[in-house]
């Protein structure tokens, strides 16, 4: 029953894997019509996306669980928001695209300007010197918080230079030596599921 | 037409990759041997792994559910396959624990899989009756409208543990501190090198970079799928061993093996 | 319960009521504390610099509002460059959100600078699917751009004729906060080996330094601290420069908890 979607894995995967090492412009072509389709495959996937959220806020709703409210909120504006963009189109001057830029958009700054607040939270919870290990990380976050920034020029000249250090020799090492080992991993990950070795992504554990 | 047409079939600055990937698939062939044969591959221990375990026993002591995070990856990314083939271990385990499981997920195509990995998972349990349609769900496509939804989920819910796999940009902080402050046990899996320091330091375990690939191997123990790691790891080897080798070669006065070693 | 006890166990909202006045308060009262160029960015500078009267760049500006902080002020400083050295600047995005941002750095810029749209720049628009567009542009921008953002037939614009292809295109600037540049490096710089610049956020940034350091990029401009150095190195007062006090302030201010924090819990064992 689970050969055909093996069999079609494999395929797809050596087929990419080789039009990795195949320039002529025929190769290429096909790769980028793969890409493409994997596209439209996200773009029908959407609509199984919708019926999901849907269906898990008409469920909260009608069960009156907690934050029930919202849900209203969150399907009058999935219904509004497409009618809208079905009807007048996303382009620039729609309202579609008023609602992105004066509601969205401020809405996704906002969250990410709070990551701010949990850096600090987060630092001072977690930097502290439990053993040899933590008091090297502390030491050198202390010292590149202040070392990046303007105010550690004020308070010595060689700041800026150190922090630099850090992070092109120190740093760019381990980066690199994680870099490989994630590389490699990720290769060992992508072979096991082109040939087969792995089919957790199928539902089966073996 | 802007470029002139290539019409190669083999690109030959390309050929040391060729090379390093046939190397690498003879060292998953040897071992993969080595596993059939009955010979024993050893993984050191993986913390976060052991406290998976722990972590779901926890959850249906408490009567609580599981929070299961794959990422904001799609299924072209790594990380999320690996994330993938960690949850249908744990949903195995949820299931046979009776305990309960929320899946909120970025990628529409990744929650499509999730949720026939589940089922799957429910149905291998023998209690296919038992899974919770809904539970694996989709939320946004939007960074921070999923974070929104899902420390809502979080702060209202209060799930006993939350498992982060996967592909994590900016948010990880905004989610391991959210789940900190509910008091959940937190185990995270991160391919993302520039989000490992933010896992670290507000989750109890964090599986960093190549142990988040491993974790599948390493929780099902199935000989070929340990084979497969030490592969990664005869591979990872070589690699260092060449890169060692071309620098001593270079300083020596022969930088061919460096060159050779170079990708374009 | 003593005072160490006490700072062991803040309050977190005492910390976000610092962190808040740490941010507010430079913003407010200035200092415009130095900056100093490092070699990064003014590798990156350098790049545009030498680049002749007349010489095509393609920037990619692909990030979206969230992320505007760091590399708005970076795209605003750029452009400026490119029209100072009176480049050609063909501008697109590869994010939905990516117009609303692009739009208004690009009049900011082209105002200060005294340029004009389709004369001296010309911007392409939204385009989905990231790696499909970067490879059918070493084939055919028309195919993927038929017309620009305003809906004008690219062959109608002065500065786009002749330009069909990274063939024509002399540098390659992304600016992002995705994995965009990854994409960019293996296509643009690797596949059509165009010299390439990259403009991120200040967490993504460190994770570039191996290509820069092995030459696959020629440059790199790393958070709102990279676009300040780079306001200072076009001698403009920026955003970035702006947001520099704040950022340097609540920077001490983290760094001032975590030594409490350590000071309260070293003196928490000696007391046990």
């Amino acid at each position: 029953m689970r050969s055909g979607p093996l069999v079609l894995t494999f395929l797809v995967g050596t087929t990419l894997i080789a039009l990795f090492f195949i320039p002529h412009h025929n190769a290429q072509t096909i790769n980028a019509k793969l890409l493409e389709w994997a596209t439209v495959v996200y773009a029908f996937a959407l609509i199984l996306g919708s019926i999901s959220l849907w269906n898990t806020h008409a469920r909260k709703i009608r069960l009156k669980s907690d934050g029930w409210p919202y849900s209203i909120v969150t399907l009058v504006a999935l219904v509004v928001v497409t009618a809208l963009g079905v009807g007048q189109g996303v382009g620039e001057g729609t309202l579609v695209s008023r609602i992105y830029n004066m509601v969205n958009s401020p809405l996704a700054s906002t969250m990410f300007a709070l990551l701010a607040f949990f850096i600090a939270s987060a630092a001072f919870r977690a930097f502290r010197a439990r053993n040899v290990e933590a008091t090297l990380l502390l030491v050198t976050a202390v010292l590149m918080m202040i070392g990046r920034v303007s105010i550690g020029e004020f308070i010595w000249k060689g700041f800026p230079g150190f922090t630099e250090w850090l992070l092109d020799v120190p740093n760019l090492a381990a980066k690199r030596a994680i870099a490989i080992g994630v590389g490699l991993g990720a290769v060992s990950i992508a072979l096991k599921i082109i040939l087969g070795i792995e089919r957790g992504y199928l539902g089966r554990s073996r | 037409m802007g470029a002139e047409l290539d019409t190669r079939w083999f690109d030959p600055a390309r050929t040391n990759l060729l090379v390093g990937l046939l190397l690498f698939l003879a060292f998953l062939a040897i071992n993969i041997l080595r596993a059939k044969r009955g010979g024993s591959i050893y993984i050191r221990p993986l913390a976060g792994l052991k406290a998976l375990d722990e972590a779901i026993g926890r959850a249906t002591e408490m009567g609580k559910s599981i929070l299961y995070m794959p990422g904001l990856g799609d299924m072209s990314e790594v990380g999320t396959l690996a994330a993938i083939t960690i949850m249908s271990r744990v949903a195995r385990k949820v299931a046979d624990l009776g305990c309960s499981m929320q899946v909120p997920c970025y990628d529409p195509v990744v929650m499509a899989i999730m949720d026939g990995v589940a089922r799957e998972a429910y149905v291998e349990a023998g209690r296919g009756d038992e899974f919770k349609p809904g539970s694996v769900h989709y939320v946004s496509a939007q960074q921070f409208a999923y974070v929104a939804a899902v420390t809502g989920v979080m702060l209202r819910e209060r799930p006993a543990a939350n498992i982060f796999m996967g592909s994590f940009y900016a948010e990880s902080l905004f989610l391991a501190e959210t789940g900190n402050l509910t008091g959940a046990i937190q185990i995270a899996g991160c391919d993302k090198v520039t989000q490992l320091p933010f896992f670290v330091c507000a989750c109890d375990y964090t599986l960093m970079g190549e142990e988040l690939f491993a974790a599948s191997a390493y929780i099902g123990r199935e000989p070929v799928q340990l084979a497969t790691i030490a592969a990664q790891d005869w591979a990872k080897a070589f690699a260092a061993a060449m890169i060692v080798l071309a620098i001593a070669l270079s300083a020596l006065g022969h930088p061919e093996l460096g060159r050779l070693l170079k990708t374009s | 319960m003593s005072w160490m006890a006490r700072i062991l166990a803040i309050d977190r909202r005492l910390i976000f009521v610092l962190v808040g006045l740490g941010t507010a308060i430079p913003l407010l009262r200035p200092v415009n504390l130095p900056i100093t160029v490092t070699p990064r960015v003014e590798a990156a500078y350098q790049t545009i610099e030498s680049l002749p009267a007349g010489s095509t760049v393609l920037i990619s500006m692909d990030y979206e509002p969230d992320t505007m902080a760091e590399l708005q002020p970076m795209s605003i400083a750029v452009l400026r460059h490119c029209f100072r050295r009176n480049l050609k600047v063909i501008v697109i995005t590869l994010y939905p959100a990516g117009p609303g941002l692009v739009e208004p750095a690009l009049r900011l810029a082209a105002s200060a600078e005294g340029k004009e749209r389709n004369k001296d720049y010309a911007f392409l628009g939204y385009k989905s699917g990231f790696q499909t567009v970067m490879i059918a542009l070493g084939e055919s921008i028309r195919q993927q751009f038929p017309v620009d953002f305003y809906k004008t037939p690219l062959d109608s614009i002065p500065i786009l004729r002749g330009i069909d292809s990274y063939a024509k295109i002399d540098l390659v600037i992304n600016l992002t906060a995705s994995s965009a540049a990854d994409y960019w490096i293996q296509f643009a710089a690797s596949r059509y080996h165009k010299p390439l610049i990259l403009g991120t956020t200040a967490v993504m940034a460190t994770d570039y330094y191996p290509y820069l350091s092995s030459r696959q990029i020629l440059g790199l401009v790393g958070g709102m601290k990279g676009a300040a150095e780079y306001e200072k190195r076009m001698d403009i007062f920026g955003d970035a420069r702006r947001g520099m006090d704040a950022q340097s302030l609540v920077h001490v201010i983290i760094a001032a908890l975590v030594i409490l924090g350590n000071a309260a819990l070293m003196m928490t064992r000696k007391a046990a």
